[in-house]
């Protein structure tokens, strides 16, 4: 099926203007018929070839489906949104090679937010009522998915989105048209259950940034921590971006807390963790949910980054169970078009693109319109096992078995420390000073 | 305790005042409101990042490349400033703008959007007091912004340039009318901002990240401080940034990390209704540098 894409457009884009070239000269013709003999037949001969090249090919007979994907490929969160396109993109490849939706391409148009709220609600606009795109997918962090949510209800088209985590957003169901293939309690509760067994007795901190998810990730954390007899005698927020966290350390220091839970995105753990080395501070752990389990992390930080503990819905090296062979196709597609492994980003953007073809497909077999309603309800009705795991949604448009796992940087590698039946190992203290 | 909180203060301080300087002299001298500013300052940063990976310099080493490219990359914004027509404050605010965009995206296409680090190889920590660590960070944050504010006071009290720089800022139709070239000061304080950038670039790539939208905060650091020791006023600059530092910190650590930024937006609020020309700036009519 490999003649299919180039010869796709070229087919429906044929059939579909020559008629209308046809249809919208009538009224001239009639004016001027027998004074453009030549043109008339032009027409004719365009419209002749364009069907027979068509058919020829064996080309798709149907519009292309417009598939939006909004996310940050610049401003600060621009290499998340980057790697969430590149997973996009692979599905869509992924289908198209396939035969489209039955029969009908995938046409994916991207759109940049800037990483900026306002941006991601201009964007969303476009692609919703210029572009006509028929779905959305795509996102990164609540404060830019939120808005474009908003505007998927409005319009009435699906969006799932690929990474979010506020509750809010699909609290009480009130957005039929939104979904979610991650979610909070896919993060907290797994933490809320490792910490208080593997560091009994210890004093925690927690620092999150000052975000929608963060502070609901923060505020979660501390009320289930709390009730499983954590210490917890000091909980913080801090803008994106603080230069300097000095005085939160010496705060640390001085309560004898040596559990951080630190609440902020990769470039924050970049200075956090930096300060913390050189200021040799006395951690048994630290533990970043979002940006640490991530080899670009690892590079960066260097001997640094170890036994860091971190967050992971996916890796290559430890798929979720059942699905080693489809991750391992995935991971070689990816390899074989980017040049690099793929992360959990990455694969939250593929799966976000994944379920909504699947939906879209069965829309179409099932010969029902291909609209928001008839997709959502299709989505509704998912249940498919795909490299992150079984996607299912429950009625408010959370995925219904979401799990992350602790990951620990062990020797420049991450290693799955948590539940018991996904750990490759287990967890290492930090050795305080000597570290 | 006390003693580290100071340390990390000066630390930040000494900092502010590197990326600051160049900002402070440039408007000073040009009146040209550079918001390129933190771009050029990643700018530098990423040079050194590259010259470290690709050819394992040193970290001092990198430091009089980048000085010497950046003055390059300054000069060339001056000659496209100069062509900017009046009122210039507000036409070079949007002209700096827009390159600060095309600076963004040409990082990006260059060095991709993953953050960099530039690493501190040499992280041994020092204990002069008992319980009080010095980190090889500090020295360089110390070493380097004592050394350039340093060598910009000396230029511009022991030189005659540096008499002819001083007399731009503080009027400069007199100072034209009394002989001094001020086009060519201008184009002199863009060299100078530029060896001033390049040597906040290294610095700014080993304390933070290189990103190609990260120079924002840099900026935000350079107008902040410039206004809070007022406009041209190289001397106060470090004392000034010293105050803010104390302050952000002190409110970071008695109310909480949260509160660090609103106590300078507050700050900076307040400086620009009641003290405009600067918090340091006594009564006299021309800034006394």
């Amino acid at each position: 099926m490999n003649h299919l894409a180039p010869s796709g457009p070229m087919a429906y884009g044929g059939l579909d203007s020559a008629p209308r070239a046809v249809r919208g000269r009538g009224p001239k013709e009639k004016g001027r018929r027998g004074t453009m003999p030549f043109a008339r037949l032009f027409l004719r001969f365009v419209f002749t070839w364009a069907l027979v090249a068509g058919l020829a090919h064996g080309g798709y007979a149907a519009a292309p489906v417009r598939l939006g994907a909004i996310n940050p490929l610049t401003g600060k969160l621009a290499n998340h949104g980057q790697e969430i396109l590149s997973g996009i993109e692979v599905a869509v490849d992924e289908i198209n090679e396939g035969g489209g939706l039955a029969g009908r391409p995938v046409q994916l148009v991207s759109r940049d937010d800037q990483s900026q709220p306002e941006t991601a609600v201009n964007q969303a606009q476009d692609l919703i009522y210029r572009e006509k795109v028929t779905a959305l997918t795509g996102g990164y962090v609540d404060s830019l998915v939120g808005p474009i949510s908003q505007l998927a209800l409005k319009a009435r088209i699906p969006y799932v989105a690929s990474a979010s985590l506020q509750k809010d957003l699909t609290l009480e169901g009130k957005n039929p048209f939104f979904f979610r293939i991650s979610h909070l309690d896919g993060v907290t509760e797994p933490l809320c259950r490792f910490l208080p067994e593997a560091m009994p007795g210890k004093k925690a901190a927690i620092l999150h940034a000052a975000t929608p998810g963060a502070t609901e990730f923060s505020q979660v954390l501390f009320q289930c921590l709390r009730r499983a007899g954590v210490e917890l005698p000091l909980v913080e927020k801090f803008r994106p971006g603080t230069p300097d966290f000095a005085p939160f350390l010496l705060k640390m220091r001085s309560l004898h807390a040596d559990v951080l839970i630190s609440a902020g995105f990769f470039p924050d753990h970049l200075i956090l963790v930096r300060q913390i080395r050189e200021q040799n501070m006395p951690l048994t752990a630290y533990v970043g949910p979002w940006g640490i389990a991530y080899p670009e992390f690892i590079q960066q930080m260097g001997p640094a980054a170890e036994n860091l503990l971190g967050m992971s819905a996916w890796h290559p090296d430890f798929p979720y169970p059942g699905t080693e062979e489809s991750s391992r196709r995935f991971s070689e597609t990816f390899r074989a078009k980017y040049g690099r492994d793929p992360t959990s980003t990455v694969m939250h953007g593929y799966t976000a693109a994944k379920v909504l073809l699947e939906a879209m497909r069965t829309v179409i077999q099932q010969g029902a319109p291909l609209d928001g309603p008839h997709i959502a309800d299709a989505l509704r009705a998912m249940d498919a096992t795909l490299p992150l795991g079984r996607v299912q949604f429950d009625a408010k448009g959370d995925p219904r078995h979401y799990r992350q796992v602790v990951v620990q940087i062990q020797n420049g590698r991450l290693v799955p420390v948590y539940p018991a039946d996904r750990a490759q190992g287990t967890w290492i203290p930090m050795s305080g000073p000597t570290n | 305790m006390w003693a580290q909180f100071l340390i990390g203060v000066l630390s930040l301080g000494f900092f502010y005042t590197l990326t600051a300087l160049g900002f402070s002299l440039i408007f000073g001298v040009t009146h040209a409101f550079n918001l390129a500013h933190g771009e050029l300052i990643v700018l530098s940063g990423y040079l050194a990042y590259g010259l470290m990976k690709t050819y394992g310099w040193a970290f001092w080493m990198t430091l009089p490349l980048c000085m010497l490219v950046l003055t390059g990359v300054l000069a060339a914004m001056h000659q496209v400033l100069k062509k900017v027509d009046e009122p210039f404050a507000l036409n070079s605010l949007v002209m700096t703008f827009g390159m600060a965009l095309i600076a963004q995206n040409v990082m990006l296409f260059f060095f991709s959007a993953d953050y960099r680090l530039i690493p501190a190889t040499d992280a041994a920590v020092f204990s002069p007091f008992g319980g009080v660590s010095v980190t090889p960070t500090h020295l360089w944050t110390f070493g380097l912004s004592s050394a350039a504010t340093a060598a910009v006071f000396l230029v511009l009290h022991r030189t005659f340039l540096g008499k002819a720089l001083r007399a731009t800022i503080q009027e400069r139709e007199a100072a034209r009318l009394a002989g001094i070239h001020v086009d060519r000061m201008k184009g002199v304080a863009f060299a100078i901002g530029g060896m001033l950038i390049g040597l906040a670039g290294p610095l700014f790539g080993r304390l933070a990240y290189l990103h190609p939208a990260g120079g924002l905060e840099a900026t935000l650091i350079a107008i902040v401080i410039t206004i809070f020791a007022g406009v041209g006023h190289i001397r106060s600059l470090l004392l000034g940034a010293c105050i803010l530092a104390a302050l952000e910190s002190g409110a970071a650590l008695v109310l909480g990390t949260n509160w660090r930024e609103l106590v300078s937006a507050l700050i900076l609020i307040m400086l620009l209704l009641w003290k405009p020309h600067g918090l340091l700036v006594g009564k006299r009519s021309a800034p006394e540098l």
